[in-house]
């Protein structure tokens, strides 16, 4: 095994002769380009060119179709059910039913409070994103606790010296919006007792905690709705009556704690016992630790999870159509059984709902993207 | 609540009793059971006198009393002259079997979904990513009124139904299959069936140890096929063919004979499998990113093929991130069937809770009924998946 | 932390929730509304417009018992309900009243502690079918697939009648009109069963409501009207008699109209109902105009059937069984005297 080694760069000076180094080629085709991408992304092999051709002849079948259903053949100007003619969409009922989707039969005059609820919703929510950094940490707590009943405060009036506007009022995209975070928001703090409490020493409150998780976990949604709605006013003192929408809140609150315990439960198991020795070893009491040392770290570690199940809980507000709340869907289907509009407009209507759900999600799942990326401060290889 | 000792008790002086974190322990529960105790009395109490004095009725013996309605599909024999307790076990077992289907179908949606984002073809990397965005994103009780109203209401009529060779038709009232028949001598094709399966463990055992002791790999998947379709069919042509079709046909106005698949169960089991398909594939593509790359490199360096990289090296060690993630997901396929209830499946919530309750309006024994039921289901999903998991996770310390 | 969420859902619930007293006609009167409960959306029974004003002939009976307790029909307060919840509301103090088309039926009257207040409209199960199917008769649907609207007595009603005639069925519920009728228009089912009400709200929101019929057999008899707790005998009073007086009005031709005129210059019993004498309001324990606010108001029974179901609305239902007794139906009220 002996090759001469031939060094690469030996060169024999060739006097009065100047290197003229050649210009660049261009990549070759088959590496940059739009015919290079094509192939490498969707004809690398006959399987995978046979894939891309039955997906481009899917897509190319319906997608012209839908486009003529949506925009094209369909109908925008009018005022009744008269004004959609031919097959396309109707987007006039939409059009016509947009305030009672979106706000329910919250009175015309007093809309700006709806407004004013809602943009207080996005204030608080965007709240770590304007406030100065040293107010952050309580302002922006306390503001998230104190939301739901400012919210509640503005909308029903009394409490201001304003027009009363009883709960029956409220409704469509906007409650779905206000229920979802309150119950959110509340169910967070409580989720955390609740994990706590499960992972506490003391047997009662172990067993007590585990029972409440293990039920708002095990059972379905709609049962749970369904109490509120039907079997809780048995549980109140007779004559007591309590609102049903202040019931659904309830339910959806304990619904969300006990998804949350169980999100927190996965948080406590990634802190390493290294951080409960060392704040004992610097003298914090139970509460010390728990609330500074640990609460954030559970957090930061769970809060991708924290915003799934905000998610979910946000989708499953649609299920309140069943228990008779005019929520979004449910104002929907009222629309549906008006007997000025009986042309059968449930796709538009469906269709309307589960885009404005989509963006909703869909930005909700973005951000949570982001604050993952931008909260992951563990070590990368 | 505090239970964490003081570093600065002075040496030698007890601390004073309340101080004691036992003592203060014991007090704090003893408070929060004298608490939750007293709201359960009021509850109950208050229940009991509100039914009283609204002349509600209370008991289980509604349970025994002639039903009277009629439901859409029963696995067992039911129709209007049969109890209560029978809706309850109907709709019981609709429920499983939607919660099965959906299991099985979402799992194998999700895999592929899950796989595809990390497909090389670029159509179909999008593909996976624009499934998961939309479906995850779409409350589900919305895409079950697509599946049911937009889709499925695109099927054509039963005189004009899709049909393959006089056997299979799939029309808007369902989709309607051959039953088979069983006649003397079926006992021995299902005790083969019986048989094959008893010999694929034996088989994969066998395999193992053969692997462990020589090397030597088997194909264990081909010879676990043919032993599971080769011997049934050997049984049957041995036993001279002891079976018989009834295939479906047109009568009226509907098909009659065969086995019926009612479109509201296609429509429920579509909308859920891909709606849970969506957040499995998720937990799939981070189950994958999971395992890290010097995992693959490693592999393909001591010259593994691809599949094998996947099958062998991958997805053993992504299970052990799928799966606790799959046991939730299962979870809440079984809860969200309930919405079976708003297309009109006769599960357990829409029979039971919805007519029988609307009947005999027992609320509070017929939805604690319910929910004994759901919790016990997900219960058996829960402690199945965590031995699965135990399983899987076993395997990644050996 | 724990005490603080506490107190602050105490003071939640003490703000939100209210409590029911014995009487309820002194609660409404201090709390100047009525809070009535009534379907989630029923067409021309009860359903709320764009701009969510309630109509239909279940609304109209609330808005006559405000007109008769508080002069005005707009102070009510319209609880949407669920088939499923509207007893426990109703139980519950939750609504004061159930004006949602419930069936008057022995079992709900006597075992659930409620009072039926009277009928303001006689309904019965139909059948609705595509006349390309070529049936003229339900004893034709033999087999037959039926998509039915889940009510409370719809699907006893039908199993008890196929069952009666040796037929065969396959029965689809749905849990709403609109995906009952979506899906008798889909071809998921052969025939539709309903209320014959809502069989014509759900024939004219069919994309072709020619392509469809309704079969002339009713099978049920569905007397549908208001709802009260037991034991409040008042309060049970001033409903009843607010329906009666609907229907006396039609009765005694005073029409919303007519009503002021007819106060003073009708005839006896015109001017008896309208409260011009006699002394009935106050027997009643209301203004001694009670009569003439639900008249002015609301209008009497003809206006209201005819607005909400009848030849003023989409509907087109004809009177049939809903008109007076002396002209062929069976509306019927006590005299007011």
């Amino acid at each position: 095994m002996s090759h001469p080694v031939v060094p690469s760069d030996t060169t024999t000076p060739t006097g009065g002769r100047i290197f003229h180094p050649k210009a660049a080629e261009p990549a070759p085709v088959t590496v940059v380009g739009k015919q290079a991408w094509l192939k490498n992304n969707l004809f690398s092999s006959p399987l995978n060119s046979a894939i891309t051709l039955v997906l481009l002849a899917l897509l190319g079948s319906f997608i012209p179709a839908l486009a003529d259903w949506l925009f094209i053949s369909a109908h925008i100007s009018g005022q009744t059910q008269d004004a959609c003619t031919g097959d396309g969409a109707c987007w006039v009922f939409i059009k016509v039913w947009i305030q009672p989707l979106m706000y329910g039969n919250y009175p015309d005059a007093s809309l700006w409070r709806v407004n004013l609820s809602l943009i207080l919703l996005g204030a608080v929510l965007s709240s770590p994103y304007w406030l100065p950094p040293k107010l952050r940490n309580k302002v922006d707590i306390m503001l998230l606790l104190a939301f739901p009943f400012m919210a509640i405060i503005i909308l029903d009036g009394r409490l201001l010296g304003l027009e009363y506007v009883s709960t029956a009022y409220w409704g469509g995209f906007s409650l779905n919006l206000f229920l979802a975070s309150a119950s959110i928001i509340l169910g967070m703090p409580l989720g955390f007792l609740w994990a706590l409490g499960r992972r506490s020493n003391m047997p009662m409150a172990r067993s007590i905690c585990v029972v409440l998780i293990e039920f708002f976990r095990g059972v379905p949604v709609l049962a749970l709705f369904f109490m509120g709605s039907v079997m809780l006013p048995l549980f109140f003192p007779e004559g007591t009556n309590v609102d049903k929408l202040l019931r659904v809140w309830i339910v959806l609150t304990l619904f969300m704690a006990g998804y949350m315990a169980e999100v927190y439960r996965g948080g406590f198991q990634a802190i390493p016992s290294g951080q409960y020795e060392a704040s004992a070893a610097i003298g914090l009491s139970y509460w010390q630790t728990t609330l500074l040392v640990i609460l954030p770290q559970v957090i930061k570690v769970s809060m991708p999870n924290i915003l799934a199940t905000s998610v979910m809980l946000f989708k499953n507000t649609t299920f309140l159509m069943i228990i008779g709340i005019f929520e979004i869907l449910s104002t929907a289907q009222n629309a549906l059984t008006n007997s000025n509009w009986l042309g059968g407009f449930s796709t538009e209507a469906y269709l309307f709902v589960a885009v404005i759900y989509w963006i909703c999600c869909f930005s909700m799942s973005m951000v949570a993207t982001r604050i993952e990326r931008k909260l992951d401060t563990s070590h990368k290889s | 609540m505090t239970n964490g000792t003081r570093p600065t008790q002075p040496a030698g002086s007890a601390p004073a009793f309340y101080n004691n974190p036992r003592f203060r322990a014991l007090f704090y529960q003893l408070l929060l059971v004298i608490g939750i105790g007293y709201l359960v009395f009021l509850i109950i109490s208050n229940t009991l006198a509100n039914m009283e004095s609204r002349g509600i009725q209370t008991g289980f013996d509604f349970l025994s009393t002639t039903a009277g309605f009629d439901i859409l599909m029963t696995l067992v024999d039911y129709d209007a002259t049969h109890t209560y307790f029978d809706t309850f076990i109907v709709g019981l077992l609709n429920t499983i079997l939607v919660g099965a289907i959906g299991i099985v179908l979402s799992t194998i949606i999700g895999f592929l979904m899950g796989v595809a984002y990390f497909s090389s073809n670029w159509l179909v990397q999008r593909l996976s990513v624009v499934y998961v965005e939309i479906f995850r994103n779409i409350p589900l009780l919305l895409q079950i009124f697509f599946w049911y109203f937009a889709v499925l209401a695109a099927l054509p009529s039963a005189r004009n139904s899709y049909s393959l060779g006089d056997a299979f038709f799939l029309n808007i009232r369902g989709l309607y299959l051959p039953k088979l028949i069983s006649e003397p001598g079926a006992g021995l094709v299902y005790g083969s069936i019986v048989a094959a399966i008893i010999g694929i463990f034996a088989l994969y055992r066998w395999a193992k140890r053969k692997q462990e002791l020589e090397g030597v790999q088997l194909p264990v998947l081909r010879l676990s096929l043919a032993l599971l379709i080769g011997l049934p069919l050997l049984a049957t042509l041995l036993s001279g063919i002891p079976f018989t079709l009834d295939y479906p046909q047109l009568k009226g106005f509907n098909f009659r004979g065969g086995i019926t698949v009612i479109p509201e169960l296609m429509a429920l089991a579509v909308a859920l499998s891909i709606y849970t398909g969506a957040f499995i594939a998720e937990a799939v593509r981070a189950g994958i990113q999971a395992v890290p790359h010097g995992q693959t490199e490693a592999a393909r360096s001591i010259g593994l093929k691809d599949s094998q990289i996947m099958k062998l090296i991958v997805v053993p060690q992504a299970m052990r991130v799928i799966v606790p993630m799959l046991n939730s997901e299962y979870q809440s396929l079984v809860k969200n069937s309930t919405l079976a209830t708003a297309i009109g499946y006769p599960d357990l919530f829409t029979v039971f809770v919805g007519t029988s309750l609307n009947q005999t309006g027992q609320a509070i024994e017929i939805v604690f009924m319910t929910l004994a039921v759901y919790f016990a289901i997900n219960m058996t999903i829960s402690f199945t998946m965590n031995w699965f998991n135990s399983k899987v996770s076993l395997a990644e310390r050996k | 932390m724990l005490k603080q969420v506490t107190m602050a859902a105490t003071g939640l619930v003490l703000g939100l929730s209210m409590t029911a007293q014995a009487g309820t006609l002194e609660d409404v009167q201090k709390r100047g509304s009525v809070s009535c409960g009534v379907s989630t959306g029923l067409a021309g029974f009860s359903q709320k417009d764009e701009k969510g004003k309630w109509s239909g002939i279940d609304v109209d009976v609330c808005r006559a018992v405000a007109a008769a307790v508080l002069g005005d029909s707009d102070k009510v307060q319209y609880k949407p309900l669920t088939a499923k919840e509207r007893f426990t509301a109703l139980q519950s103090g939750e609504v004061d009243m159930l004006s949602r088309n419930t069936t008057w039926t022995l079992t709900r009257d006597v075992s659930l502690g409620l009072n039926f207040a009277g009928v303001n409209y006689y309904d019965g199960q139909g059948f609705m079918v595509s006349k390309s199917l070529g049936v003229s008769s339900v004893n034709d649907l033999d087999g037959a697939a039926v998509c039915i609207q889940a009510g409370t007595t719809t699907e006893l009603n039908l199993a008890d009648y196929f069952r009666a005639h040796g037929m065969k069925y396959t029965a689809i519920t749905f849990d709403t009109s609109d995906q009952t009728r979506s899906g008798f228009e889909s071809g998921r089912c052969d025939v539709l069963t309903s209320d014959q009400s809502q069989l014509y709200a759900l024939r004219i929101g069919l994309k072709k409501p020619s392509s469809a019929m309704v079969l002339p057999e009713v099978i049920s008899k569905e007397p549908l009207g208001p709802v009260v707790r037991q034991g409040d005998d008042a309060w049970f009073n001033v409903v009843k008699w607010s329906l009666a007086a609907l229907i006396e009005a039609e009765f005694l031709n005073v029409t919303s109209s007519t009503a002021s005129k007819l106060a003073k210059s009708g005839t006896p019993e015109q001017q008896r109902l309208l409260g011009n004498t006699g002394d009935a309001g106050s027997k009643l324990g209301l203004d001694a105009k009670w009569a003439y606010n639900i008249v002015s108001q609301v209008g009497n029974y003809s206006e209201v059937f005819e607005r909400n179901v009848g030849s003023g609305s989409p509907l087109k239902i004809a009177r049939g069984l809903n008109a007076q007794w002396n002209k062929g139906g069976i509306m019927y009220s006590n005299p007011i005297r």
